[in-house]
């Protein structure tokens, strides 16, 4: 009750016109940045950082969680609409969406990613609401051992888990360590890694790592191989009133539902953010679905589903973020470090010390969702000429801002400087498939996991043991273990079954373009199996047919007036 | 991977000087922190313990990265919608836009920032294929001239205006109000 009323409160500052105002920017911004190709989530809210410096902390914070929420709004857009491979045929969501836009239901497509992401972002947030300020009551107890254990989860899920390869994600982790380790050491006042530099002495700021590896080492990759020629888009037609068919809407409400159920748990522990929760509500749709044949082939399902659960992962992420401090995506460590920049540091403490600010910024999630949903739907027109901005003027404004992103840090054109050697290491990092999120996390979390570390050891005298004998510390490495080996197991089955989608689609053209599409690089000859690409490929097809028979019979009941929910026989296992 | 038209030894060679250096840096942490100055009294935990545990995870997974490559696994190609995977690397115009981001610091002293960053615009389009160059250099100048009034002027970013436009200094201070 008293958490309704806290949040009442919230809602009566983040409805002043002032902070709606700024809750319309962050989200206009977010979505027009997230929209422009190249351009993700954690890049849209680092480049944007900056330019939230000089407003006072409740507005910046709204301002960016408009940003937040429409960064990922816009993202969907490109991946629908763009014709390249690339980015869009990697992600399981994109996958269907732009399969989707090329038989000419581009806008179905839009409509429902729009309308899901509003759904799972609206129940999401009345999940963080009422999860949030409980977790933060019990995190109060937690000892500083227990933030080392939670803090090794996090970097382990996002070190080893994320990306293709564990041990380039671990290196990655490692150099975001160690640029985390440069500067003075807050308890000795020891230089450390400085080399005697004045501008290192202060440590690194996040906001040049972050902005020099998304849009600088970004640029610098596809500057390196530019696709030239005119950008291929898809068009979409009719007016956005009948966008989606009654048929589309009773696809769509139950995989945005599960979308959200599935991506919020997801979100909320530090185990591999949104790609996973993407993943899960894509398998979980095909395997519920009637209409097995047309996923990879553009099903709405497809499209629905992981769309609601991309962000209701977004939004479930802020639950460890708020109460525990701790980020578990790049674009979390990047919002912790908006916040730190304000002297606010997120954790237990905050909904106490700052519950003014933290209800209105919870208020303005809510708010924020009700302004993208209104400016996705029939606006979608205008984002999509953004599609269509010359790339040289693309990323010579991408370039543009980080400049002036990092310029704006403290006014010293030294840190331009830094900006460019970390945009040549995000440039390597990228060409040679080393994720670049463990980097930000490690340089965010790093300093902290130090700390509680020492504390930790500073509490037991040096006792290492100390470290897993609290129940809760002892409970986290567990699951920790349990992460790993699920995780491992979840990794392997997702890059087979995306391989396998794509295969059986190659399969139509030619044997061996299938039989490419499954060699793993270093598989040896014998270690492709073309009687996965077949499973897939028969299994397809037996839907089909089945889905012609059930169909008969659906149209022959529903013509006699009765549901047309039936489930075919032998359906759904 | 049969379709990738790139000579995979020159790849490979890249990945394991990177990995290399990895292991470079990881190597360069753990000397470093036998180098910190730990103070006499005091903390159990002094400020060399984390560096030890950084170096051990860099070393330990530069080491494996390295012998996945020398086994012939490279890593995966990042994929982004601009990118076209199959092209070869244009090291030339990596350069130049390096150069422009050069040229870019070095300027924003002499001729202020709105005119350094137009130049950085114009520069990068032009370097990634704009068709004119002078264009190019004109919407930087107005997309310059805007965040200079937006946030120099109605934020208060203190963006300095150089000698060139110093004339312009009293309109954004009256915009500053």
């Amino acid at each position: 009750m008293e958490n309704i009323e806290l949040l009442m409160e919230g809602f009566a500052t983040a409805l002043q016109w002032e902070y709606l105002i700024y809750a319309f920017l962050g989200v206009l911004v977010g979505t027009a940045v997230g929209v422009l190709p190249g351009i993700g989530p954690a890049m849209t809210v680092a480049l944007l950082l900056p330019l939230t410096y000089t407003l006072d902390p409740t507005a910046a914070l709204i301002t960016f969680a408009g940003i937040y929420y429409g960064g990922m709004y816009g993202g969907s857009t490109t991946s629908i609409l763009l014709n390249t491979p690339g980015e869009s045929a990697s992600i399981v969501t994109a996958l269907e969406g732009n399969k989707m836009a090329k038989l000419g239901r581009g806008a179905a497509a839009l409509a429902t990613a729009a309308l899901g992401s509003f759904v799972a972002g609206t129940v999401a947030t009345i999940g963080l609401t009422l999860l949030a300020p409980t977790i933060a009551k019990l995190a109060v107890n937690l000892a500083p051992a227990d933030y080392v254990a939670l803090m090794v989860i996090a970097f382990i899920t996002v070190g080893a888990l994320l990306g293709s390869s564990v041990w380039r994600g671990l290196t990655s982790l490692g150099i975001g360590l160690f640029l985390g380790l440069v500067g003075t050491e807050i308890l000795s006042g020891q230089q450390r890694y400085t080399f005697g530099l004045l501008p290192l002495a202060d440590g690194i700021d996040v906001v040049l790592v972050a902005v020099g590896l998304f849009a600088v080492g970004e640029t610098f990759y596809v500057a390196s191989r530019m696709r030239h020629g005119p950008v291929s888009l898809i068009p979409i037609t009719k007016g956005w009133r009948n966008w989606m068919t009654r048929e589309d809407w009773r696809r769509s409400w139950k995989p945005w539902l599960r979308g959200t159920a599935i991506g919020f748990p997801i979100g909320t522990i530090p185990a591999g953010g949104a790609d996973v929760a993407t993943f899960l509500s894509y398998a979980a749709e095909k395997k519920l679905s009637r209409h097995k044949h047309e996923f990879g082939r553009g099903a709405i399902e497809g499209v629905a589903g992981p769309e609601s659960a991309n962000n209701a992962a977004a939004a479930g992420v802020l639950v460890p973020l708020l109460t525990l401090g701790l980020p578990t995506t790049a674009t979390a460590a990047i919002i912790l470090s908006a916040f730190q920049s304000y002297g606010i540091q997120p954790g237990p403490q905050l909904f106490q010390n700052q519950s003014g600010l933290v209800w209105a910024l919870i208020a303005s999630l809510y708010i924020g969702n009700v302004m993208l949903l209104v400016l996705n739907l029939p606006l979608v027109g205008i984002w999509v000429k953004l599609l269509q901005i010359p790339r040289p003027y693309l990323y010579a404004g991408i370039l543009t801002f980080a400049a002036l992103g990092a310029f704006a840090v403290n006014f010293s054109t030294v840190d331009i400087v830094i900006l460019l050697i970390v945009g040549v290491l995000g440039y390597f990092l990228r060409r040679f498939g080393y994720p670049v999120a463990p980097l930000v996390i490690g340089l965010i979390l790093g300093p902290m996991a130090e700390a509680q570390l020492r504390r930790a050891l500073q509490l037991s005298q040096g006792d290492l043991t100390a470290l897993v004998t609290r129940p809760f510390a002892l409970a986290c490495y567990v699951s920790l273990a349990v992460i790993i080996l699920l995780g491992l197991w979840l990794k392997r089955r997702q890059s087979r079954l995306e391989r396998a989608l794509e295969s059986a689609l190659e399969a139509e053209t030619s044997v061996s373009a299938a039989v490419d599409h499954m060699w793993e690089p270093g598989d040896r000859p014998t270690d492709v199996h073309t009687t996965e690409i077949e499973a897939i490929r028969v299994e397809q097809e037996q839907e089909q047919e089945r889905e012609q028979r059930a169909d008969a019979a659906g149209r022959a009941t529903s013509r006699r007036g009765s549901r047309g929910e039936k489930r075919p026989p032998g359906g759904p296992r | 991977m049969a379709q990738t038209v790139r000579p995979a030894a020159a790849q490979r060679i890249g990945e394991v000087v990177f990995a290399a250096l990895a292991l470079g840096l990881g190597l360069f942490v753990l000397i470093g922190a036998g180098a910190i100055r730990v103070p006499g009294a005091g903390s159990t935990v002094g400020p060399r313990v984390f560096p030890y545990l950084v170096s051990i995870i860099l070393i330990a997974s530069a080491a494996m990265v390295l012998v996945d490559l020398l086994r012939g696994r490279l890593g995966p190609q990042e994929e982004s919608e601009d990118a076209d995977p199959t092209a070869k690397t244009d090291w030339i115009t990596l350069a130049k836009l390096a150069a422009f981001v050069v040229a870019h610091i070095a300027l924003i002293p002499l001729l202020g920032w709105p005119i350094a960053a137009a130049i950085l615009f114009g520069g990068v389009a032009w370097s990634l294929g704009a068709k004119k160059w002078w264009v190019a250099l004109l919407v930087g100048f107005a997309l310059s001239l805007t965040v200079q009034v937006v946030f120099g002027g109605l934020l208060g970013l203190s963006l300095p205006l150089g000698p060139l436009l110093g004339f312009l200094e009293p309109l954004f201070t009256l915009l500053r109000g």
